[in-house]
């Protein structure tokens, strides 16, 4: 990354070079947990690709995680003391889904680490997702009492509705290698050393496609699966609050977070 | 269907173990085959035993989990009639378990064709055993298997689906794994329904709020595909009585 071209917040920073802009999730020490900070980190990159010249955008993260998910501890009332911020911080996330999912950008999670919950959620909403067999992604939202609601319409089209039935009742977590099985993850490398060349090696592949031709082709795609309908997903927010502030999930997610 | 003799007979078999409902079809000896009352039953049990468990499994006594509709006592009945009872009860009852609050967990031991096959589309997690036999081979008797393709379309992907209802290949438990029919295989067929009931009663262990909520708001995504489950219906009935089913199926049986 050379300093000349990286605008960045600190939450979130993006490296733009050439066709090729690299949005690096940067918040190792919380596992690149989305908190507010983060997500508006997200937006202001997202905006900024969307203006670039860039035919191709890849989202990772910094440190050993991708993404570890909502910020539990700003979703847990006694912490927070906040009982809109969970349905704020929901809402952004959904926005930004759909920010990503409308860029003319062909977009690739390069999955790092740990891709949880809405961060393995962020990355169904990308065109293409690398990983590397020791990753661990999934959503265990139902685990904590709550409902990937935001997301469960882009696990759906990634998916399949059967196989994300399944991944997202059963909860827990799977590693790189069994995403790869069921088309959570589209290429995989065989350790985290491997990962940054595969990456690499796709977002070059994509990127010397011809940019109008590879626009075309994603608008369509959005198109037919109704991927730009942005009401399922922001109901889905609206739904996922609700859940969230039950007393159920509530005491989960503090049993969770005391653990 | 008051006045047809298997009705006092109990077809299903209802099981409360702690916090998971069993529902087994309980016809053995005929391979499970599908009379209206067994579907009768089955759909009873289904609502029941989601106002008393947090999971439900589905699974079949014996060595075969459903070989389809009862096909003899069809090639008995010029009318059509029993094919309309059976078409309509197998859709009643895959609807009843999509629009359950509860998760439901159905184990293929054996085989499960046709109508067995179809209660695959209410199911939230399916497992089978490595060499069970999948699949919907009933346009060989004349028969549209288009009732579940809502239930199909909002379970696998569509090229699978077309493939699925059109071609009467039957798939191993592995095939219906790798096009997403199949979540989980395994090796040993004693072991369906052991291995159904412990994942049920890992889903009956999460917090209620996130699976109920979850289940249901996937079935609102599925909505555009599952709400169609009537049209599908509609076709399959359309064919029922028709020359060429009858003349399939006392080919069969006559």
């Amino acid at each position: 990354m050379t300093a000349d071209n990286t605008k960045s917040t600190n939450a979130v920073t993006l490296d733009i070079d050439g066709l090729i802009a690299t949005l690096t999730i940067n918040r190792p020490e919380a596992r690149n947990a989305m908190s507010i900070e983060i997500l508006d980190g997200m937006h202001a990159a997202v905006d900024q690709v969307a203006k670039s010249d860039a035919s191709v955008l890849v989202i990772t993260g910094a440190g050993r995680a991708f993404s570890a998910g909502m910020d539990l501890k700003a979703v847990l009332i006694e912490l927070s003391g906040d009982p809109d911020l969970g349905e704020a911080l929901l809402t952004s996330l959904a926005r930004l889904t759909l920010k990503i999912r409308d860029l003319r950008q062909v977009t690739v999670a390069s999955v790092n680490g740990a891709a949880i919950g809405g961060g393995c959620g962020l990355t169904c909403v990308c065109d293409v997702t690398v990983s590397h067999a020791d990753a661990k992604l999934g959503f265990p939202e139902v685990d904590l009492g709550i409902c990937p609601a935001v997301i469960a319409p882009w696990v759906v089209k990634k998916l399949g509705a059967g196989v994300a039935r399944k991944a997202m009742l059963m909860g827990g977590v799977m590693s790189g290698q069994e995403a790869f099985e069921i088309g959570l993850v589209d290429e995989l490398a065989d350790d985290q050393d491997g990962l940054a060349e595969l990456a690499d090696k796709i977002a070059q592949r994509l990127a010397s496609g011809g940019p109008k031709a590879l626009a075309a082709t994603k608008h369509l795609l959005n198109e037919l699966d109704g991927s730009l309908e942005e009401k399922m997903v922001l109901k889905g927010a609206k739904l996922s609050a609700t859940v969230l502030a039950t007393p159920e999930a509530q005491a989960a997610l503090s049993a969770r977070l005391k653990r | 269907m008051s006045t047809a003799p298997e009705t006092t007979e109990q077809l299903i078999n209802v099981e409360l173990i702690d916090q998971v409902g069993v529902i087994s079809l309980n016809r053995p000896d005929k391979r499970n085959a599908m009379v209206p009352a067994m579907l009768n039953q089955l759909n009873a049990a289904v609502l029941d035993t989601a106002t008393k468990a947090r999971a439900l499994v589905l699974v079949g006594e014996g060595s075969v989990f459903c070989a389809g509709f009862d096909l003899k006592q069809c090639a008995n009945d010029p009318s059509g009639e029993l094919m309309r009872a059976l078409l309509t009860g197998l859709s009643t009852c895959v609807r009843s378990m999509r629009a359950i609050e509860i998760p439901v967990v159905l184990g293929v031991r054996g085989a499960a064709v046709a109508g067995g096959c179809a209660l695959l589309g209410g199911a939230d997690v399916v497992i089978a055993d490595e060499q069970a036999k999948l699949g919907y081979p009933v346009v060989k008797i004349g028969v549209s298997p288009a009732v579940s393709a809502a239930f199909m379309l909002a379970s696998i992907t569509p090229g699978a689906v077309r493939s699925r209802l059109l071609d009467t290949k039957l798939l191993s438990g592995i095939e219906a794994k790798k096009i997403g029919l199949v979540h989980e295989t395994v090796d040993d067929p004693d072991s369906v329904r052991s291995r159904a009931i412990e994942i049920a009663n890992t889903l009956a262990a999460k917090p209620g709020s996130g699976v109920r909520a979850t289940k249901q708001w996937l079935n609102e995504i599925c909505a555009p595909m599952s709400d169609r489950a009537q049209d599908g219906l509609d076709v399959s009935l359309g064919l029922t009585g028709s020359q060429e089913e009858q003349e399939r199926l006392a080919a069969l049986w006559g």
